[in-house]
């Protein structure tokens, strides 16, 4: 018998898995998918088909761009590169196999039991896993669901995986599409799409709501969608796609508008809609288990579902669907498990959008605070002003923190511009131990980096910035 | 040498319980009151803790089974990495151990684990990270505490007045300011900050006191003759109120951060009256002690409290008090809750009353009951039960040697 059982190897499972043993728990580990070789495949969506294929995508073609358009800017003329793109595929594919191998040796080292095949939980004790067509019961102590979640499909636009893709479609094509289409201006649409127009294709993104990144602070949301427009992505608000039609030779997509009907017309159309739990058919209707109306696993904040010994965790829960928030969940319900005390702060898990520039965010934003009458003052710092920014050619963009308007604790930090992710994560990091603002302007940072915006924006937030003009209280 | 580790008593109506999870698991080293276990009745979820620094040595009951009120679950016993500390632990020095437990870690120490605007200001305002409530991670100061602080203590600065003595105020008549003595003052904030911290309530009964008094008449002399000491009507009201506080042990419970902390003991406060303010010299163990054993604590306390001899120790601790109004001809009062504790009980004057019994209106010695309770951790009908308990033996004392 084993003590846990995790549904499910993507960073929540296999995280959970790796730590559960660490801590002597007897754990196994089941993973139903298998690639286009018929080969188990570890690592679930971020290291198959999300996190790690996309930055591999982004990467290449940012290099590209860079060497298009911005060698000639620090006086390196080089002939037009040239695309290879199956290459480039494949430099992502290796990246992909060396990370889920990766998994694999690190389930062997710890000695956690991977076993492949379909999983359906039958009560708290037993998982029955469908192997090669063939029913085997699993008896475990505890049941860990981490099964993640599927790109949404809606019905006016059928995905073929040809010409209308999901995020796994974007990730595989063969040639640049001369035009593309792509529904929903998400993190996942914004990052694929910028793929794809660094490369070369024409981008029209169209965005059902009338706002843009809405999660974002609002002066970040309005700063993105300027820049991204600048870089070629087009982006639509307010466009309800109506039909969408495959011919011969292209897409047709028909849209609604405030002002009519709008039709467009490319070779390529990715849907983006966002994600949905991965739940059909997990558990036995005798399990005790029930989904919520949009198909998640209710939990409390321990991620603990109504029956006792089964948790849930990762995308399959409320909570933002993030790899970093699904494997804390992970590591924090295996460590319960073996009578540890372990809690996740929710308000405190960043959010990122890996364009170029990066845009990245932790705690509240403005609006946020003005809603629920917290005062607060702000600070930011423009990486105009930012030698290091300019050095790089980079100064688009700026840091923005918020702290508490009597306490001076930070609510949040907000950044758009050069490795905004791991600015803001420095802002995780002080926000974890409770930090003021002036904690980070009494941090000595490294000169010249681009992580001085921050320690500048924390420092204007008491009006004490030194590089730019403080605002007058 | 292990020690049993039991399930809490349970209330009345709570049949049974769950063991929903072990928080510490065997072997695990565990601090005296960490929660260890923690039970799922159909009506609360109840936390065992550790009865002493030690490790469960085993554990008789895993997560999911039944068990009864009071029935053993685990067993736990006393680790000591030097036989020094094992001598020590087993001849308890109760105040020096409190003495040491709370001897503060070296400022200097402690100030360097502060975030970096958290030390400058406590410097700046001359604080140590002890005068400030901590709330940062790992114990930190952060600047939210301090400024938290500052803000509070120049709320209540402006109150401070230093002049002292006769002095004439502003309408030209005379006036006598005093500066109020620790006692009172340690009285006025504790008795505040109970009312502020606390959701308190009052719940009232009644008790014929008549068979009690017809058990001192008969009884009393050979009482005296026989132990030396008065036979009160303090004695029945303690044993009383130790029956009752087994029987919910809620209510000899107390609420600690997030914690519900059960007491297996039941330690009785006496609220005495002396020339400086009201003390509460605490009765220990009560549980043990015999009417006798009560009646001369009692006695006691009140002697060394006349001498002003009482000492910190003897006003410690203490999981329920119970308060005498009755002799100054108090009728009906509602006490104030000595805290942490959860409840008191409080006593007044035995009035010739006329009453109903049998249908018939009869002459009785009455007594009104008060009972203060803090309503965070009980809940009404509990603490109907409970003073209901006391007026039941109270009426039928052969209650109290039956232990019903």
């Amino acid at each position: 018998m084993f003590d846990v059982v995790i549904i499910g190897s993507g960073p929540a499972g296999y995280v959970a898995a790796i730590r559960a043993a660490q801590l002597g728990l007897n754990t196994a580990c089941i993973e139903k998918s298998f690639d286009s070789e018929g080969k188990s495949q570890l690592g679930g969506t971020c290291l198959n088909v999300g996190c790690i294929p996309s930055k591999a995508l982004l990467d290449s073609s940012h290099r590209y761009s860079d060497a298009l358009n911005h060698f000639s800017d620090h006086g390196i003329e080089v002939s037009k590169p040239k695309l290879d793109i199956p290459k480039m595929m494949e430099r992502k594919n290796k990246v992909v196999a060396q990370l889920t191998a990766g998994v694999g040796g690190l389930f062997k080292a710890n000695k956690v039991t991977a076993i492949f095949g379909e999983a359906k939980v039958l009560n708290s004790n037993q998982v029955e896993v469908l192997i090669d067509n063939k029913s085997e019961i699993i008896e475990t102590k505890n049941i860990v669901i981490a099964s993640g979640s599927l790109p949404i499909n809606i019905p006016v636009a059928p995905i073929d995986q040809k010409n209308i893709v999901d995020s796994t479609g974007a990730l595989e094509f063969s040639a640049v599409p001369e035009k593309l289409g792509i529904i929903g201006a998400g993190v996942i649409g914004l990052e694929l799409g910028s793929v794809w127009a660094r490369l070369g294709s024409e981008v029209t993104i169209l965005e059902a709501m009338d706002d843009f990144l809405p999660m974002a602070d609002q002066k970040v949301s309005k700063d993105v969608l300027k820049e991204f427009n600048k870089q070629g992505l087009n982006i639509n608000l307010g466009c309800k796609v109506t039909s969408a039609k495959v011919t011969a030779k292209n897409v047709k997509i028909g849209f609604k508008k405030k002002d009519g009907d709008e039709e467009l017309i490319v070779d390529k159309l990715i849907v983006a809609v966002g994600r949905k739990p991965n739940t059909a058919n997990l558990f036995d209707e005798n399990s005790g288990l029930a989904l919520d109306e949009k198909g998640f696993i209710p939990v409390n904040d321990y991620c603990e579902t109504k029956v006792k010994n089964i948790w849930a965790v990762g995308d399959v829960v409320r909570g933002p669907m993030l790899a970093h928030k699904a494997s804390e969940e992970g590591i924090m319900v295996v460590e319960r498990i073996a009578g540890k005390h372990a809690e996740m702060h929710y308000d405190l898990v960043p959010s990122v959008i890996y364009t170029h520039p990066e845009v990245a965010w932790v705690g509240k934003n403005e609006a946020e605070l003005s809603e629920s009458g917290i005062e607060f003052k702000s600070g930011s710092f423009p990486f105009a002003a930012s030698g290091r920014a300019l050095a790089t050619g980079e100064s688009t963009g700026f840091v923005k923190v918020i702290a508490d308007k009597k306490t001076d604790t930070i609510l949040g930090v907000h950044a758009f511009g050069p490795s905004a992710a791991d600015i803001v994560q420095q802002g995780v990091v002080a926000m974890e131990f409770g930090a003021s603002a002036e904690d980070l302007g009494l941090t000595i940072f490294s000169h010249p980096t681009v992580s001085e915006a921050l320690h500048e924006a924390a420092m204007a937030v008491n009006g004490n910035a030194i590089h730019i003009g403080n605002r007058k209280k | 040498m292990a020690t049993e580790v039991k399930s809490p008593t349970f209330p009345e109506s709570v049949a049974d319980g769950t063991i929903a999870n072990w928080v510490k698991k065997e072997g695990e080293k565990v601090q005296q009151d960490e929660v260890i276990a923690e039970i799922e009745t159909d009506k609360v979820v109840l936390e065992v803790v550790a009865p002493f620094d030690g490790v469960i040595s085993k554990i008789h009951k895993p997560a999911g089974e039944i068990v009864q009120s009071a029935e053993l679950i685990a067993e736990f016993e006393k680790v000591s990495d030097h036989s020094a500390d094992n001598e020590a632990d087993q001849h308890p020095e109760p105040i020096l151990k409190t003495e040491v437990a709370s001897e503060p870690i070296a400022p200097e120490e402690e100030e360097k684990l502060n975030g970096p605007a958290a030390t400058r200001l406590l410097k700046e305002n001359n604080l140590a990270s002890d005068d400030v409530v901590a709330s940062g991670k790992g114990g930190r100061v952060t600047k939210a505490d301090v400024v938290n602080h500052l803000s509070e203590s120049s709320s209540k600065a402006p109150q401070k007045k230093e002049v002292i003595g006769i002095q004439p105020s502003q309408t030209g008549r005379d006036e006598e300011r005093v500066p109020m003595s620790r006692l009172r003052a340690t009285i006025a904030k504790r008795l505040l900050s109970v009312k502020q911290e606390t959701a308190m309530l009052t719940t009232f009964n009644e008790v014929d006191m008549q068979p009690i008094k017809d058990l001192r008449a008969k009884y009393g002399k050979e009482f005296e003759e026989e132990h030396g000491v008065k036979l009160g009507f303090m004695g029945f009201f303690v044993l009383a109120s130790v029956q009752a506080l087994k029987k919910f042990p809620l209510v000899n419970a107390s609420i600690d951060g997030n914690d519900i902390v059960y007491h297996g003991y039941q330690d009785v406060g006496v609220a005495v009256s002396t020339e400086r303010g009201l003390v509460v010299p605490v009765i220990r163990d009560a549980d043990n002690l015999t009417m006798v054993q009560v009646e001369q604590s009692i006695l006691d306390y009140a002697g060394k409290a006349r001498d002003g001899k009482l000492g910190i120790n003897d006003m410690q601790g203490g999981t329920f008090t119970i308060s005498n109004g009755g002799i100054y001809g108090n009728l009906l009062s509602t006490p104030i809750l000595n805290a942490p504790q959860t409840a008191i009980l409080g006593m007044h004057k035995i009035q010739d009353r006329p009453v109903a019994l049998d249908g018939e209106v009869v002459i009785r010695p009455m007594m009104y009951l008060a009972m203060s309770y803090d309503h965070r951790l009980l809940d009404g009908k509990e603490a109907v039960s409970f003073l209901i308990a006391i007026k039941d033996q109270l009426e039928s004392p052969e209650r109290l040697l039956l232990n019903l």
